[in-house]
């Protein structure tokens, strides 16, 4: 009876996260910083910060899927939350029968479906006209997920900073593309990490990033630095680090009022 | 006795040093429309949000019928739908995905959300537009579909935060028919109002609130009547001396009078007689009238009215920078 009654509870949760994603994908995929910042934006970096030094095509692609999955799956969150919040659409998920936890699911899932599918698509690409070959197409595809949801959980975080209804996106954007930056630097994404001066590469154990980028540096071309179950486990902690601590930043926000 | 639609046990909000809302009790019935009436910055949105379970209060609490707020917000939820002051639409969606994606919200299954979201949008005279994206809706419209998302589970107690604020005339009496129309469906509703003729026209029992405090909750009869005795006549008359002016406070119509720069104001419950005794004096005197007009007491009038009497009113006009508002907000030249 208790068993029921939880399945069903946690089916409906499951029910509603799913339905919250579906809406945003339908109402943003379009949306002008969406594009800019999701889409855009990696490949600008890419092209400016890795292409040139005449790399082999295998690395290439293990670089431009950590720049995607990072950049564009949390880019989601700044974009989507600051709208929601300023239209006041928002509000209505905080009304409905539903937890919190699953209002945030359903909106990290878009930076996910988004970062995982921009990913998936240059992989694609990568395959047909490159001729760039993953040692483990199914455990690539698997990292691609983890790492897009891991980096849209970020991006949610960033976004629930708690601050007043009225923040536009640039304000939220601004701050999480400052921070987003020398991550990308310090996570052997342009240079790497073999490269680094040893402080540099200490703190670089502290980015997300650079577990991702190893773990595709595994599963695209079959090397790594570190052990890929390391990457693996690193990338589960950092999403479920990332969703306690919005959890938290949304808890402080209803108690001074969103 | 029925559970009460809402009990709301000494709500309040603080922020900062600021009491948003301080200490307010009361009770609607099922089957009301109850208003919530106060100025802009009375706590009105505050208490609202409260209610809603958006914001969680610094103390108190309230039972939406029969679920705490704070211990049962899940329950709580289930039987309200509320309409925030901006209509809260997905302007890229259209208004029968918006209805769908609210249905969804609350597990309706496909098939009922369909007939119930085209039967809402029938009502609401926006089937036929319904495939249209609400961005190129009118400001009504909009309003019409944020209500009609949040009545697809069928709630028994409807929250609708200014719901004619910012717009037209049709569309306001367009709202009106459709909330006195929801309520004779069944639907208990709370709506808040800046404006009185609003809360008089729709209301069966109005709250008056101002800055956090609830003054009073009564029959709109019952404050129709405090209404007529705050209201009021000013004149300008030059070269006027004390002892004529006092001669003007006794007139017998008059209850009380207050100097506001060269006008006088005396306080009437039957401002067309007042009139008639000011022209005869005039007359008789050989004064000239220079200004004359009747006015309709502001809110915060009312308020002070009802929390500290009469001369409560007298005191807020000494203070400059509350009478200069006041000034300001006295709406109606009749
Ligand atoms: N998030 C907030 N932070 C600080 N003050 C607030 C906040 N929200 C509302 N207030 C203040 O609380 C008071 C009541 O506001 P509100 O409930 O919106 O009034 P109303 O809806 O009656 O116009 C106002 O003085 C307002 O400035
Ligand atoms: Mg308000």
């Amino acid at each position: 009876m208790k068993v029921q009654q939880t399945l069903a509870r946690l089916r409906r949760e499951l029910a509603i996260a799913l339905a919250i994603a579906a809406k945003d994908v339908q109402v943003y995929y379009l949306a002008p910083p969406m594009i800019m910042f999701g889409l855009l934006l990696p490949f600008f970096m890419f092209f400016s910060f890795s292409v040139r030094r005449g790399l082999a095509p295998a690395e290439s692609v293990a670089r431009l899927l950590a720049i995607t999955t990072f950049f564009t799956a949390s880019s989601a969150g700044p974009v989507i939350l600051p709208m929601e919040r300023r239209t006041r659409t928002f509000e209505r998920m905080l009304v409905a029968p539903v937890a919190l936890i699953s209002v945030l699911a359903g909106e990290a899932a878009v930076g996910m479906v988004f970062g995982a599918g921009v990913s998936i698509l240059t992989l694609l690409l990568a395959t047909i006209f490159l001729g760039v070959r993953s040692v483990s197409p199914v455990a690539l595809i698997a990292a691609v997920l983890l790492a897009s949801a891991a980096f849209s959980a970020l991006g949610l975080l960033f976004a629930s900073w708690p601050t007043s209804s009225a923040t536009p996106v640039g304000s939220i954007m601004m701050p999480a593309t400052l921070v987003r930056w020398p991550l990308m630097f310090v996570s052997g994404v342009f240079v790497p990490l073999e490269q680094m001066s040893q402080p540099l590469r200490a703190i670089s154990y502290l980015s997300p990033l650079t577990y991702a980028q190893d773990l595709f540096d595994h599963l695209v071309m079959g090397r790594g630095l570190q052990p890929a179950a390391l990457n693996w486990a690193a990338l589960v902690a950092f999403l479920v680090i990332f969703i306690a601590a919005t959890i938290w930043f949304h808890r402080v926000q209803r108690q001074r009022g969103y | 006795m029925a559970i009460a639609a809402i009990e709301a046990e000494e709500l309040t909000r603080v922020y900062g040093s600021l009491r948003a809302v301080d200490g307010v009790s009361f009770t609607v019935e099922p089957g009301e429309i109850f208003g919530f009436l106060g100025p802009n910055g009375a706590g009105k949105t505050t208490t609202v949000r409260m209610l809603t379970t958006i914001l969680t209060p610094t103390d108190g609490t309230a039972r939406i019928f029969g679920h705490d707020i704070r211990r049962d917000s899940y329950g709580a939820r289930l039987q309200f739908g509320v309409v925030p002051e901006e209509s809260n639409v997905y302007l890229e969606l259209s208004a029968w995905q918006n209805l769908l994606f609210s249905a969804r919200l609350y597990r309706i299954p496909s098939h009922d959300a369909r007939l119930r979201a085209e039967r809402l949008l029938q009502l609401f005279g926006l089937w036929g537009r319904h495939q249209e994206k609400v961005q190129v809706f009118s400001r009504g419209m909009r309003r019409k579909v944020a209500i009609a998302m949040s009545l697809i589970h069928e709630p028994r107690l409807l929250f609708l935060d200014e719901p004619t604020s910012g717009l037209d005339v049709q569309s306001t009496r367009a709202i009106h028919e459709l909330i006195r129309h929801l309520n004779q469906q069944g639907t208990t509703v709370f709506l808040t109002t800046h404006r009185m003729e609003e809360a008089q026209s729709l209301c069966t029992r109005i709250a008056i609130i101002n800055r956090g405090r609830l003054a009073t909750v009564d029959t709109p009869t019952k404050l129709r009547r405090t209404l007529q005795q705050l209201q009021a006549v000013e004149v300008q008359i030059d070269g006027l001396t004390k002892a004529e002016e006092e001669a003007l406070q006794a007139l017998p119509t008059v209850v009380r009078a207050l100097r506001r720069g060269s006008a006088l104001r005396l306080y009437t419950p039957e401002p067309v007689e007042t009139i008639r005794e000011l022209l005869r004096y005039a007359d008789e005197n050989g004064k000239k009238i220079a200004a004359l007009e009747t006015l309709q007491p502001s809110l915060e009038e009312v308020f002070l009215y009802l929390t500290e009497g009469i001369e409560g009113v007298t005191v807020g006009e000494q203070a400059v920078p509350q009478a200069a508002k006041l000034g300001s907000e006295r709406g109606g030249k009749r």
